[in-house]
C-alpha cells in the first residue's frame, strides 16, 4: 500500500516537472521577444530623452532629417524612410501583377506537364538565399542601368526595386497558386455554365475567390521587401543624404543603414541605429497586424 | 462578343508574358551563378584553404640529387620531386614520391609542413624563382646541394574554412533549437489549454517570424556577443539563429503533432501509460517526420542566412579553432559560405568567387528542399 502511494506521488512529481519543462520551452519565445523589444526600445529611445550621456537629439529632426552624417552629429532617417517605402512600393507594383499572372498561368492556363515543372521550380527558387540575388544585381542589373542612367553610377532606387521584385516573385507565385487551386471547382463550373469565358472566369471568379490567400502573399512580400538587407546593400549606393527624386538616384534604406554601421558604431551613433530599428519595427508591426486581420477575416468566411 | 474575344486574347497574352518573364528571370539568375562560378569549381575547391600560406621549409637528401628535364616536367631524382611550369603561378609541384624527404620538411618554427602536389615553388636555397624562370635554370639550382630550403606557397582560393564553419554552426544551432522548438510545440499541443498563455506564445512566435533578420542580428550582437561576452563566435551566431528559427521549429512540430490521431493518445492512456510515457513512446515517434522536415527547413535557413550572422559569427575566412589548443571551438569566429559570398562581392568585387560559392550554396539548398519535399510526400498521407 505504502509503496503504491509513493509511486503515485513520484509520478505526480515527475509529471509536474515535465509540465514545467515544456512550459518554460514555450515561454522561451515570449522571453526572447520581450528581451528584443526591451533592449531595442531602451537603447533606441535614449537619444530623445533629456539627460542622455551622449547628448540628446530631437525626435522630430530624427524622423524628418535628410542627412545621416555621424561625423557631424547629424542623424536623420527621413530620406531612408522615404527610400524604403518607395523601394517596397515599387517592388510590389512590379512584382504583384507579374506574380499573380504567373500564378494564374500555372494554376489555370498552362498545359499540365508545364505546370508540373513550373510549380516546383518556382518553389525551389523561393529558397535561394537573398545574398545571391544581391550578387546578381551587383554584377548584372547595376551595370545594365549604368548604360542609360543620367547619374554617374547605376547604384540606384531602380536597381533596388528590380532586385526586390525578383526576390519576392517566387513566394508571391507559390502562395497565389496554392490559393487559386483552393477555390472550390463548382465556382468555376458555375461561372462557365453561365456562359463566361475561361479568362473572364479567372478574373471575375477565381482571383476574387482566392483574394485572402493572394493578399497574404502580397503582405508577406511587403514584409520581406521592407526587411531585406543583404541583397539591396550591394546595389543601393547607400549615400549619406538625399531624398530620391528619380528612380536613378542612389538610396540608403533603413535596413542597410543598420548593417553598414553596426560593426563599429559606439555612443550616440549606436543608439541611433537602435532608433532606426524602432522605425523599422513600427512598419513591420503594422504589416503583421494587417496580416493577422486578413487571416481572421478569411477564417470568418 | 467581338470585344470580349479581343480582351480575352489580350489577357491570355499578358498571362503568358508574365509567366515567361518570371521563368526566364529566375532561370537567368541560376544560369548566371553557374556560368560565372563553374571555372573555379574543382575537387580541391572544397578542401583548400581560403588564403595562400607562404612557408620557408628545410629538408635534407641522403642520396645524390640530379635534375633532369623530361618534356614539360623537371624530374629531380634523389628527393623524389617532379616540377612543372604553370602559366599563372610559375613553378608548381607536380608529383611527390612516397619516400620523398620533402614529405617531412620542417618550417622555420620546427613544425612539419609537407611538400604536396599543387604547391607553388618560389625559391630554392638563396635563389628566387619567378614567372620567367626556366626549367633549365631551376635544374642548376639543385646541383651540388644535399640540404634544401624551399620557399613554398600553398595556394588558397578554396572554401574549406567556410564549409567547416557552416557545419559547426548548423550542428550547434540545431543542438539548441531543436529541443527548444520540440518541447515548446509539445506544450502548445499536448498541455496548454487555449487561453492567455497560448495566445501570448503564439503572438510572440508571430512577431519573431516577422522580424527582419537585421533586427535579429543587432539583438544577437548586443545580447549574446556583448552582454553575455561571447564576442563573434559560432556559439553567438548559433544562439542568434536559435531565436530566428524558433518559429519554424515550433510550427512544423506543432503541425505534425496535430496530425497524430487522438485515438492514439486515448489508447495509450487507457492502457495505463501516463502522459510523459504517452508523449515519449506514442506521440513523438509519430511526429518525427514533421520534426525532421522542420530541421531540414532550418538547415536551409542557416545556410542562406547572412544579416543575422554578420556581426555574431563574423566574416573571417578561417576555421573556428582555438589558437592555443588547435582544436575546433564554438567560441571562435568564422564565416558561413553565404557570408563569404557577400564579403567577396562587397569588399573585393570578386563576382567569380561569389558565384562559385553560390553554386555550392545552391546545390546544398536545392538538395535540402528536395529532401523536405520527399519527406512531406512520403509521410504526408
Amino acid at each position: 500500500m505504502d509503496v503504491e502511494i509513493k509511486l503515485t506521488k513520484k509520478r505526480a512529481f515527475s509529471e509536474k516537472l515535465f509540465h514545467a519543462l515544456f512550459l518554460s520551452a514555450g515561454l522561451f519565445a515570449v522571453i526572447c521577444v520581450t528581451a528584443i523589444i526591451i533592449l531595442i526600445f531602451t537603447r533606441g529611445s535614449r537619444p530623445f530623452m533629456p539627460g542622455n550621456e551622449y547628448g540628446t537629439y530631437h525626435f522630430f529632426n530624427f524622423l524628418t532629417g535628410t542627412f545621416w552624417r555621424p561625423a557631424f552629429g547629424e542623424y536623420g532617417v527621413g530620406y531612408m524612410i522615404i527610400a524604403s517605402l518607395f523601394a517596397t512600393f515599387g517592388a510590389m507594383l512590379l512584382g504583384v501583377p507579374i506574380g499573380i499572372l504567373t500564378a494564374v498561368f500555372i494554376a489555370e492556363v498552362a498545359p499540365s506537364w508545364l505546370a508540373k515543372i513550373m510549380q516546383p521550380t518556382v518553389e525551389l527558387l523561393a529558397a535561394i538565399p537573398s545574398v545571391l540575388y544581391g550578387v546578381f544585381g551587383f554584377a548584372v542589373i547595376v551595370p545594365m542601368i549604368n548604360n542609360f542612367t543620367p547619374n554617374p553610377t547605376g547604384y540606384s532606387l531602380m536597381a533596388v526595386i528590380l532586385v526586390l521584385t525578383i526576390m519576392v516573385l517566387p513566394s508571391i507565385v507559390a502562395i497565389s497558386v496554392t490559393s487559386l487551386r483552393a477555390v472550390p471547382t463548382h465556382y468555376k463550373e458555375g461561372s462557365l455554365a453561365l456562359g463566361a469565358s475561361h479568362i473572364q472566369t479567372i478574373f471575375k471568379v477565381l482571383i476574387p475567390g482566392a483574394k485572402s490567400g493572394i493578399l497574404t502573399a502580397v503582405v508577406l512580400g511587403v514584409g520581406r521587401a521592407i526587411g531585406e538587407t543583404m541583397a539591396v546593400i550591394l546595389v543601393a549606393g547607400n549615400p549619406e543624404s538625399g531624398v530620391p527624386t528619380s528612380i536613378f538616384d542612389p538610396v540608403r534604406l533603413l535596413t542597410t543603414n543598420i548593417v553598414l554601421e553596426q560593426g563599429y558604431a559606439t555612443g550616440l551613433q549606436a543608439q541611433m541605429l537602435f532608433a532606426t530599428v524602432i522605425v523599422l519595427f513600427t512598419f513591420i508591426l503594422a504589416i503583421n497586424l494587417t496580416l493577422s486581420k486578413i487571416r481572421k477575416k478569411a477564417v470568418r468566411i | 462578343m467581338q470585344k470580349r474575344r479581343i480582351s480575352d486574347y489580350l489577357m491570355t497574352a499578358l498571362i503568358w508574358l508574365s509567366a515567361t518573364a518570371t521563368a526566364s528571370i529566375l532561370l537567368i539568375i541560376v544560369g548566371f551563378i553557374f556560368s560565372n562560378g563553374w571555372r573555379l569549381i574543382s575537387p580541391t575547391f572544397l578542401t583548400r584553404e581560403a588564403n595562400d600560406t607562404l612557408r620557408i621549409v628545410n629538408f635534407e637528401s641522403e642520396s645524390m640529387v640530379t635534375a633532369e628535364i623530361m618534356g614539360d616536367l623537371l624530374v629531380v631524382e634523389g628527393i623524389g620531386l617532379t616540377l612543372e611550369r604553370d602559366e599563372t603561378y610559375g613553378i608548381k609541384v607536380n608529383h611527390v614520391a612516397a619516400d620523398a624527404p620533402g614529405r617531412h620538411a620542417l618550417d622555420n618554427a620546427g613544425e612539419i609542413f609537407p611538400i604536396r602536389r599543387g604547391q607553388v615553388l618560389e625559391g630554392i636555397n638563396e635563389e628566387r624563382i619567378h614567372g620567367g624562370t626556366t626549367l633549365d635554370e631551376i635544374s642548376t639550382m639543385f646541383d651540388n646541394h644535399s640540404t634544401f630550403t624551399f620557399r613554398i606557397r600553398q595556394l588558397g582560393g578554396g572554401i574549406f574554412p567556410m564549409l567547416i564553419s557552416t557545419l559547426m554552426l548548423i550542428f550547434t544551432t540545431l543542438l539548441i533549437a531543436t529541443p527548444l522548438g520540440v518541447l515548446a510545440a509539445i506544450y502548445m499541443v499536448e498541455y496548454a489549454k487555449q487561453g492567455r498563455i497560448v495566445n501570448m506564445i503564439r503572438f510572440a512566435i508571430e512577431i519573431l517570424a516577422g522580424l527582419p533578420s537585421v533586427v535579429h542580428g543587432l539583438f544577437g550582437m548586443l545580447f549574446f556577443s556583448r552582454i553575455l561576452g561571447l564576442g563573434m563566435s559560432v556559439l553567438s551566431g548559433a544562439l542568434t539563429l536559435t531565436v530566428l528559427l524558433l518559429p519554424i521549429m515550433i510550427r512544423s512540430t506543432e503541425e505534425s503533432l496535430k496530425t497524430v490521431p487522438n485515438s492514439y493518445r486515448e489508447a495509450s492512456l487507457g492502457l495505463g501509460a501516463n502522459k510523459i510515457q504517452t508523449i515519449r513512446k506514442i506521440i513523438l515517434p509519430s511526429a518525427l517526420p514533421g520534426i525532421t522536415v522542420g530541421i531540414i527547413l532550418s538547415i536551409g535557413r542557416i545556410v542562406g542566412e547572412s544579416a543575422a550572422l554578420l556581426f555574431t559569427l563574423g566574416t573571417f575566412a578561417r576555421i573556428p579553432v582555438n589558437p592555443a589548443t588547435g582544436n575546433l571551438s564554438i567560441f571562435e569566429a568564422g564565416a558561413t559560405l553565404t557570408l563569404r559570398a557577400f564579403i567577396e562581392v562587397q569588399e573585393f568585387g570578386n563576382i567569380e568567387m561569389a558565384s562559385a560559392i553560390g553554386i555550392v550554396i545552391l546545390v546544398i539548398v536545392f538538395t535540402l528542399n528536395l529532401c523536405s519535399k520527399l519527406m512531406t510526400k512520403k509521410f504526408g498521407k
